[in-house]
């Protein structure tokens, strides 16, 4: 799908899972409600209602920032040649019944004191690959982690569901109901 | 925002200053903006010099705001060797130094950065130099950790045939 001006921003956020954040960072759009956008918005609206943004340079920033967020992605193939050198911490950022259903053997679910030991004694060098459902919120983690300090954090691209398509069908596939 | 400070605010952010926790801070505070979801979170280590307190080091985190996070790291730069009076009368505009004056929709950054030094240099000592436990607003570490328990439900895919 080709994204622009007349793109609807549930289509923006579909190609570029990043785009919230990057919208955020530079012009304060997309934080919470009130400063929010609806998903059935065109991005030619919200910027039109933001102080008349230049929709191209908008667009040119969701672009870059996603191409930046794309050097932070580790293919599941790439990451299970980390996982045969055991080279790298898996970290997943899923809820606990997601975890417990499935996982990637050696990864630590993210919990409260989990996150102490990291912050408080993993060496900033170590690689670190954050692993979330379907690859769309685990780079929230990783710009976390690299906040702080990490200079070899990756998030895996596609998640866990991609880990199951790609590399071990035994991990059953799953979809979150309510 | 005219070019050239996005310019300025593109290679302040590109090696910011100060950036992390630090630990046994002499003093720390946290702003929170809650309409944009905001948070700045400063800490300041003090030292004696000619008799008087000073600011030895201050360190900044900030999560969403490039902007704030620009503003900061001039900030902590620009408030080392400063009484905590001098840093106090210290005002926004003061705060972003080479960024110059900010335009009106990001006017609340620098504020953001001086209210959390005001929160830091007029707030009592942390225990352990540890962090307030409840950020004012949300932040990506509320996004991501803990995983949120209770009303999730695991609905398995069937097997894809070969």
């Amino acid at each position: 799908m080709t994204i622009g001006p007349q793109s609807f921003m549930r289509d923006v956020l579909e190609a570029y899972p990043g785009a919230q954040r990057a919208l955020f960072g530079r012009y304060h759009i997309g934080g919470c409600a009130s400063c929010g956008f609806q998903p059935t918005e065109t991005l030619q609206q919200v910027c039109e209602r933001n102080n008349n943004l230049n929709v191209s340079e908008v667009l040119d920033h969701i672009r870059t920032s996603h191409e930046q967020d794309a050097k932070l992605l580790i293919a599941p193939k790439e990451l299970a040649r980390l996982r045969e050198q055991n080279s790298a911490k898996l970290v997943d950022v899923r809820s606990r019944e997601e975890y417990e259903a499935v996982h990637i053997d050696g990864s630590l679910l993210l919990s409260q004191p989990l996150m102490q030991e990291i912050m408080s004694k993993w060496p900033r060098s170590e690689a670190l690959v954050i692993i979330d459902h379907q690859g769309k919120t685990g780079l929230d983690a990783a710009a976390y982690f690299l906040g702080h300090g990490f200079e070899n954090v990756r998030c895996l691209r596609g998640g866990i569901d991609a880990w199951s398509q790609e590399i071990d069908p035994k991990l059953p596939r799953y979809r979150l109901g309510s | 925002m005219s070019d050239d400070l996005q310019q300025k605010i593109t290679e302040a952010i590109r090696d910011p200053k100060n950036i992390g926790e630090m630990p046994n801070a002499d003093a720390i505070g946290t702003v929170g903006n809650a309409a944009c979801g905001e948070m700045l979170r400063m800490w300041i280590k003090y030292k004696e010099q000619g008799g008087k307190k000073v600011i030895d080091k201050a360190t900044f985190q900030s999560f969403g705001c490039e902007t704030a996070i620009a503003v900061a790291s001039l900030a902590t730069e620009l408030i080392r060797g400063k009484t905590p009076e001098e840093a106090l009368a210290m005002k926004p505009e003061e705060l972003s130094g080479e960024l110059g004056p900010l335009p009106p929709m990001k006017i609340h950054c620098a504020e953001l950065v001086e209210g959390a030094l005001r929160a830091a240099l007029q707030g009592n000592a942390p225990s352990e130099g540890q962090a307030p436990s409840s950020p004012q607003s949300p932040t990506l570490l509320d996004k991501i950790a803990p995983p949120k328990q209770g009303g999730i439900k695991i609905q398995f895919l069937p097997p894809e045939k070969p």
